[in-house]
């Protein structure tokens, strides 16, 4: 374990991974006072104009918007648009920050959740063998036969809109993988002698599995867990992009990238005059995504035994 | 050395166990008796694929599929094994039975301490508490002889030598004061001056625990060291069946009779150490009538027609040879001197 750790902050890639990540989980924790949600419910994102157009860096709150806190009676703690707003007038660099939150919601629990089902079902599959593998498996295959994107957005659409239901989807369409893998770890753990030396000590099949059998083979689970919190995020993104996804005006730089998508161009001989639609949020999900991989990589660099040089 | 006590604790009757695999039924056990009685030693004896291991994990039912015994009865102080539910199985194994493996590299979990892994089987039978076991943890590796044992019990298994794991693991089958222990070839993997140290140990638990011993082993300098009462075992099933003297000096099977002479003797001039010829039998593709025929000197045809039945030769001395009187006459010639 320590000397895990000492790998990880010893590589530059992974060390860039690390940065990046505490630069989000940072932005993540103090979302609400780097930037004070302007209504009740914090991932709503706030409106500076009823304009269709974007508007650019630095623009203030219009009038009529802040007409309509005054009268609410609500404090408006700041009235800037520093890094612009998408069509419509919403807060670029509020839905950034708010976004931030969503984006680990999303990728913690989504891979979280998808490794437990997984791991249950690869364990059980792979410790008794026989029909139970049989059923488990096929069912496994079901599932890995729908292409993943697709299956997730059909899924999405028949729940409806909402993030909660996003997860729902990226979930059951998410777990084949961890599944897949586990079980094929535990098939060749079950053979190694202190499973049967546990066996004989009268140990229960559940505690086995449990206590003897998953510290022993989890890692390369873990390690493709971790790579896969980026892509749940970028599909997730995806489902948004679609609009399939969160709800109108939700903190999601998916949603944001969906905004821009009229904006990417820019008006007629003004090419990327609206470049801070699509930037933002774009860069976002990027080093999101990155910092992720960067940190998996080294995983199972320094988890993988063949990689290590020591087998 | 006979036992002191002759209370029968365990009686195997009949034992079958058969592996159903693709290309037929493999008899590995094929009606095997043996008793064990209180605080006694039994060795059981033979060549790799002779079905030892398999008689112990069929006691244990430890086994997996393919493997199924089939038939015969296991019983455990007064108890058919065979016919207990898994949940009671459970219980008893660890507890009233418990085992020792072969290699003491890989029958330890690498990711546990020491000390977890003796307490869990206290924790599970005996119901103690975290503190309460690892206490008894020390105390059993002090017992069996760990040095340090309070600083062992939070090591690892990759921090421990091969006899010290071997230790370790023996204590963990002591444990729960069992009554019997299953050791399946438990020196093997270590080297000599280890193995006597390790068999020393074994002797003076199982006179501390007054527990009876199953040795499962090739090695017939095991045997010599440690058991009361020997099973020769050849293709699945019980060829000889004595007390330890008798097999070492009047044995009446010829594979006995063949392992013993082709052990190397520092008494004894020879130019040439005498081997069994021949592969133990491809289980699929037993011989007919005596197993052991294609590699016997003393056999006939009657050997290749017809399987001898294992008889009584003498009071406690069982016997599967048609020829006895023959390879009696062998071994009063003084071929085989006392060991």
């Amino acid at each position: 374990m320590k000397r895990t750790l000492r790998k990880l902050f010893s590589n530059v890639t992974s060390l860039i991974g690390i940065l990046l990540l505490l630069f989000f989980v940072v932005i993540a924790i103090f979302a609400p006072v780097i930037a004070p949600p302007l209504s009740d419910d914090p991932y709503n994102t706030p409106r500076m104009s009823w304009d269709i157009n974007p508007q650019p860096p630095g623009f203030p709150m219009s009038d009529n918007i802040r007409f309509i806190y005054d009268t609410m009676g609500k404090k408006v703690k700041w009235n800037k648009a520093i890094f612009g707003t998408e069509g419509g007038g919403y807060d670029i660099f509020y839905a950034l920050v708010w976004g931030t939150r969503t984006a680990f919601k999303i990728g913690i629990i989504t891979v979280a959740s998808s490794m437990l089902i997984g791991l249950f079902i690869g364990s059980i599959s792979a410790y008794f063998g026989g029909w139970v593998d049989e059923v488990l498996m096929r069912i496994t295959d079901i599932f890995l036969s729908f292409p993943f994107l697709v299956a997730a957005m059909v899924l999405t659409t028949i729940l409806g809109k909402g993030l909660d239901k996003v997860m729902i989807a990226l979930i059951t369409f998410g777990w084949m993988g961890y599944a897949r893998v586990i079980r094929g770890s535990i098939l060749s753990a079950k053979e190694e002698t202190y499973v049967m030396a546990a066996k004989a000590l009268g140990i229960k099949d559940g505690r086995i599995i449990w206590r003897h059998l998953l510290p022993n083979t989890i890692f390369p689970v873990l390690v493709q867990g971790s790579m896969n919190i980026g892509s749940m995020v970028i599909t997730a993104a995806a489902l948004s992009f679609l609009g399939v996804g969160a709800p109108m005006g939700y903190a999601d730089w998916g949603q944001m990238v969906s905004f821009a998508r009229n904006w990417i161009i820019g008006a007629p001989g003004h090419a990327g005059q609206y470049w801070y639609t699509v930037f933002y949020p774009g860069i976002f999900i990027v080093l999101f995504v990155l910092a992720w991989n960067l940190i998996g990589d080294t995983l199972r660099d320094i988890l993988d035994p063949r990689l290590r040089g020591e087998l | 050395m006979m036992a002191k006590k002759r209370e029968k604790l365990l009686e195997v009757k009949g034992l079958k166990t058969y592996f159903f695999t693709e290309n037929g039924v493999v008899k590995a056990v094929d009606g095997v008796d043996f008793d064990v009685y209180k605080g006694e030693t039994l060795g059981l004896v033979g060549e790799s694929g002779c079905g030892k291991s398999v008689t112990a994990f069929s006691i244990m039912r430890l086994l997996d599929y393919p493997g199924k015994t089939v038939g015969g009865r296991v019983v455990f102080e007064g108890e058919n094994l065979l016919e207990k539910s898994e949940d009671g199985m459970r219980k008893i194994r660890g507890k009233d039975i418990a085992m020792i493996f072969q290699e003491p590299m890989t029958s330890l979990n690498p990711v546990f301490t020491i000390g977890y892994q003796i307490s869990e089987a206290l924790k599970i039978h005996l119901h103690m508490n975290d503190r309460e076991a690892m206490a008894k943890s020390v105390e059993l590796l002090k017992k069996v002889g760990i040095p340090i044992p309070e600083q062992r019990v939070h090591e690892y298994p990759h921090q421990l030598s091969g006899g010290m794991r071997q230790r370790a693991m023996i204590a963990m089958a002591m444990s729960c004061d069992p009554t019997l222990l299953i050791a399946d070839e438990p020196t093997t993997a270590l080297d000599v001056t280890i193995q006597a140290q390790i068999l020393e140990l074994m002797k003076a638990l199982l006179q501390e625990f007054n527990a009876s011993l199953i040795m499962i082993t090739h090695d017939l300098g095991v045997i010599a060291e440690i058991a009361n009462r020997v099973a020769v075992m050849y293709a699945g099933k019980i060829v000889e069946y004595s007390d330890i003297n008798t097999i070492f000096h009047f044995p009446l099977h010829p594979y006995t009779f063949g392992l013993l002479t082709s052990i190397p003797r520092l008494d004894v001039e020879l130019k040439r150490l005498d081997a069994i010829p021949g592969f133990v039998p491809d289980p699929l593709h037993f011989p007919k009538g005596c197993k052991f025929n294609p590699r016997c000197r003393f056999a006939t045809d009657k050997c290749r027609e017809e399987e001898p039945p294992l008889v009584k030769v003498e009071e406690g001395h069982l016997v599967r040879c048609w020829h006895v009187d023959r390879v009696k006459e062998e071994v009063k010639n003084g071929l085989l001197v006392g060991v």
